[in-house]
């Protein structure tokens, strides 16, 4: 049995599933929870073949609640845990990861993106925006990621259970259907080797002494009695957000300076926006790329900025409206015209967005 | 911007195209060049049409679909069909010739239109199993996108298991590949 699945910087080719699963075993991940569904099944099948190699463990259980409060177990016993789902799987998660927030567990979610509402397709689409950030009764107390490529989902996956164990915060990767079941290269590479150290886990449950004498009692509470309680717990976690929210929140940026239509996208869909900008910029055109990789927590000042800078912010994505809607949450009162480039559940390809710009430039 | 090969296949499920894409995309992949494949897949396990997405350059690769192809493979009468949105003007359009199809239902507007008898080939002088190994062959002559060399390199990595029980299996392979390659 070798200790260490990757020990040398290596180039791959194989799908973001697998990608995924190399991360979270890279990671250090101890479990996963999972329950099957398209398109994120691949992750569960190739974490149960490392697994056993790299003395890992996996609990397929009946459903995703109970693959979200499993997780939610699994943190609370100090191990790093994680589970993955899709569509409909993500809605039956909220409630878990509504828990997760309540408590300031540290699970991480990885969200293969499938169309909506309902069954809808197993394909694609990026229509887990408002769920993945928003979800469950709760104020998105969350992290989330929005990969675009291979590279990132090894990348953020691993920064997601140091960042998670670290704010005590449950996180997210975001992925999609394409993403999931395509293939690409990147590089893989042992975290530690980086110089990327390891947030240590450490059990919320079940620790040694005895509470209140040897240590602070522990007190994990998703229940309250009072309302000035429940709220006061809040105004400490809302804090904690704020500052977390300065080191955490990511995004790349390019050609914004000057330029009179801005293309904001997340996910896979800036592979296309990043190419159509370049393409565009090559012709003269004063065109900009936005995206943020953090959609909770957004890069608020730099959008704000942006918003008092650009003339026009064409908004794309495979959904109606989700990720837009975040947006123009923060750059309230903005003079920059918003223009929605909105196809739910479908890809957008490069010469889509050439087209839109310069409908609208 | 780097050049970026378009290339798309599509079939019948269980006709192969995926296996084709996969094969082309890992022979691109060793080259150490940049490949990305994606499958349009469904919720059906078999039939429908299967179609592959598959682009190939020096630089990384853009948006995972595209909107018309450099080369698009059809080998169903379906497939033609459902491909037709993807040809463009300077689009070579590939196609067997055992599909029965009304002339005017090809693409018009395609740069070069193929036919090309690779499911006779198969069945009378190779066999059925690798019909799709000769469109691999007919692709990479038809685009260059990699050498034959690393085709079947590519083929030996994804089969070498069933070639060393067999290795009558790599043979035909192999011929399947250079009758493919002669087809265009």
């Amino acid at each position: 049995m070798s200790e260490k699945l990757i020990t040398e910087e290596k180039r791959v080719f194989m799908t973001g599933n697998e990608v995924v699963a190399w991360a979270a075993v890279a990671a250090g991940a101890e479990i996963m929870y999972g329950y099957p569904i398209t398109p994120q099944n691949e992750i569960m099948h190739y974490w149960t073949r490392l697994a056993p190699k790299y003395n890992r463990k996996f609990l397929q259980t009946e459903d995703e609640l109970s693959a979200g409060f499993t997780t939610v177990g699994g943190v609370m016993a100090g191990r790093k845990a994680f589970t993955a789902t899709a569509g409909p799987g993500n809605t039956l998660m909220q409630e878990p990861m509504s828990m997760a927030e309540a408590m300031r567990l540290p699970t991480v979610t990885i969200v293969q993106q499938r169309g909506g509402p309902s069954t809808a397709t197993v394909i694609y689409s990026q229509q887990e925006v408002t769920m993945t950030t928003f979800g469950g009764n709760g104020e998105g107390l969350r992290i989330v990621y929005s990969t675009a490529n291979h590279q990132e989902l090894f990348d953020y996956t691993i920064k997601a259970f140091n960042v998670a164990w670290k704010y005590r915060f449950p996180t997210f990767v975001l992925g999609d259907g394409y993403q999931a079941k395509m293939r690409e290269s990147l590089t893989v590479y042992d975290p530690e080797q980086k110089g990327i150290e390891f947030v240590p886990a450490e059990p919320y449950v079940g620790k040694p002494g005895t509470p209140g004498v040897d240590r602070e009692p522990g007190h994990y509470r998703n229940t309250y009695n009072v309302e000035e309680e429940l709220y006061e717990v809040l105004q400490g976690y809302f804090k904690d957000y704020a500052k977390m929210a300065e080191e955490v929140a990511e995004y790349q940026a390019f050609d914004t300076e000057d330029a009179d239509v801005v293309v904001l996208s997340h996910g896979v869909v800036s592979r296309g926006a990043k190419e159509a900008v370049e393409q565009l910029r090559k012709e003269g055109k004063k065109v900009g790329y936005f995206r943020p990789i953090t959609l909770r927590p957004l890069p608020e000042k730099e959008l704000k900025e942006l918003a008092g800078k650009a003339k026009k912010f064409l908004i794309v994505e495979s959904a109606q409206g989700q990720f837009a809607k975040l947006i123009k949450d923060v750059i309230y009162g903005a003079s920059v015209e918003i223009v929605p480039f909105f196809k739910p559940g479908v890809g957008i390809t490069t010469d889509e967005i050439v087209g839109k710009v310069n409908e609208i430039l | 911007m780097a050049e970026v090969t378009k290339i798309m296949l599509a079939g019948e499920g269980g006709q192969g195209v995926q296996s084709v894409a996969q094969i082309l995309a890992e022979a691109a992949d060793n080259e150490g060049r940049e490949a990305l494949y994606i499958p349009n897949f469904g919720v059906e396990q078999r039939g429908g049409v299967s179609i592959a997405f598959l682009q190939i350059s020096d630089e990384r690769i853009g948006a995972p679909k595209f909107d018309i192809g450099d080369i698009v493979v059809a080998l169903s009468d379906r497939a033609i069909y459902r491909t037709k949105q993807y040809v463009g003007e300077n689009t070579i359009f590939v196609y067997d010739t055992s599909i029965d199809i009304p002339k005017e239902d090809l693409p018009q507007n395609a740069a070069k239109i193929l036919a090309i008898p690779a499911l006779e080939i198969a069945k009378n002088e190779l066999h059925p199993r690798v019909f799709n190994v000769i469109i691999l062959g007919a692709v990479v002559a038809a685009t260059k996108v990699v050498t034959a060399e690393d085709a079947k390199k590519a083929i030996e990595k994804k089969l070498g298991y069933k070639f060393e029980q067999n290795p009558k299996l790599r043979e035909l392979n192999y011929k399947a590949i250079d009758k493919g390659m002669e087809l265009v």
